[in-house]
């Protein structure tokens, strides 16, 4: 399971997502295979929980 | 040590008394095993602690994988037994099967490095005028027979593997093989930061894993030939190597014994943290060894941010985790230090870069902070 990050210093949706079993921050870089596995697991229809404090 | 000439081999020095007799002589300096961490002698993660392995990948000494599709199969530990290592090896990768398990046909066990493409770009995979390779490796079981493994590339489908075995003759003896492989002229091959060659032990197949023409690059994702001695299937069993070497030529040489420094900053490539060596990542280590950091006030209401920098730059933007003083994950210390401090959620607000990142906590208080605890951050292939 993943959770959305949010960037309160861009204020926006952070290119980062949290895996919760380990609270490890994976970003967005195709070429880091945890991101990949993430997009794998999107690609399952999996969504993941949404930031805590989007503004 | 004895120095020999000949008109055919060159210059060679036999040492050790493995079934390598003569190596050939190389430069000090240069790339010649392409492996990193072949003689197992950093492990960052673990620190030399036993690992049971759960059902899914998971690294052990540094760039080492263990493939595994079940849970508690396998435990796995540098220097597990607490054998002699082979002459001229003071570490080992140790295996030790759990239970005596029968696998389906959808399961695999296995021993892992994956080599980054841009360590094997001058093979010339995929093309004519491919290199031939030479893999070695010291390796000791409590079981005997007909053991396999495989090198594969998961570059582009089709995948390809190159199956292949060798016997142990003697149980609980450490006996050293030799593979020497020609070079593959079909495929697609990453030879960037990408995943670029994988030589893969096994462990343990089922049907959809297993199989191939023997010592033959092909199509398909074989993690060992059928029939390969199953290591998981004997409970209690070991199995465990060293001194592993992949390289240019049709020889097997003596192993690349690198400075400890230059092995342990190829391994930070793959993997670092600001543990000290001997600390496994996660442990409770108290305040003695914190990475502090001066935060600053965020422009948003408790913010707070502070810049860390690799180094050795890594393969690719990381996975970041931190923990606190105490080994509690995605938390570090934030305030004043002392009274006032707090151990609150800490992650990294945008993925930064190879290089380095932000960590970004939510202090309690305003003003000057500092930010303190360990992180990891994995590149792993």
């Amino acid at each position: 399971m993943y959770k959305e990050l949010f960037d309160v210093v861009r204020n926006k949706k952070a290119n980062v997502v949290i895996r919760l079993s380990d609270m490890a921050n994976i970003p967005f870089d195709p070429d880091n295979t945890d991101y990949q596995a993430y997009l794998k697991w999107l690609e399952e229809g999996n969504e993941p929980l949404p930031a805590d404090e989007e503004k | 040590m004895p120095i020999i000439l000949d008109g055919t081999a060159g210059i060679t020095t036999p040492m050790y008394g493995g079934s390598i007799a003569a190596n050939a002589v190389t430069p000090v300096t240069g790339f010649k095993n392409r492996l990193i961490n072949g003689a197992m002698v950093i492990d960052q993660r673990n620190a030399g602690a036993s690992v049971t392995i759960g059902a899914a990948n998971a690294y052990t000494v540094d760039r080492w994988q263990i493939i595994s599709s079940a849970a508690s199969k396998v435990a796995v530990q540098q220097n597990a037994g607490s054998v002699t290592p082979p002459a001229g090896f003071t570490k080992y990768l140790g295996v030790t099967s759990q239970s005596a398990y029968s696998v389906g046909s959808g399961d695999y066990f296995g021993i892992v490095q994956s080599i980054e493409g841009y360590n094997i770009a001058d093979f010339g995979f995929g093309a004519s005028g491919a290199l031939t390779i030479t893999f070695s490796f010291w390796v000791r079981s409590s079981l005997t027979g007909t053991f396999g493994g495989s090198l594969y590339s998961n570059n582009a489908s089709p995948y390809r593997s190159y199956p292949f075995t060798y016997t142990i003759s003697a149980a609980n003896t450490w006996e050293q093989k030799t593979i020497t492989v020609v070079g593959d002229t079909g495929g697609v091959w990453n030879t960037t930061n990408g995943d670029g060659l994988q030589v893969r032990f096994g462990l343990g197949t089922g049907t959809t894993y297993s199989g191939g023409t023997l010592n033959t690059w092909q199509n398909g994702n074989y993690v060992q030939p059928t029939g390969s001695t199953s290591v998981v299937g004997t409970n209690g069993a070991t199995f465990y190597i060293t001194g592993v070497q992949l390289e240019v030529g049709s020889t097997a040489t003596s192993f690349d014994y690198r400075p400890y420094g230059t092995e342990l900053s190829l391994c930070q490539r793959y993997y670092q943290s600001n543990y000290p060596s001997g600390v496994a990542a996660g442990s409770n280590v108290g305040t003695e060894y914190e990475l502090y950091t001066a935060a600053y006030y965020g422009p948003i209401a408790k913010a707070q941010c502070n810049v860390i920098k690799f180094f050795p730059p890594l393969r690719a933007s990381p996975t970041i985790t931190f923990y606190n003083r105490s080994g509690t994950s995605g938390q570090w210390y934030w305030g004043p230090y002392g009274a006032g401090e707090s151990s609150v959620s800490t992650t990294v607000p945008n993925p930064g870069s190879n290089c380095g990142f932000v960590a970004q906590g939510n202090s309690p208080l305003a003003g000057t902070n500092i930010g303190y605890g360990y992180y990891t951050a994995s590149a792993e292939l």
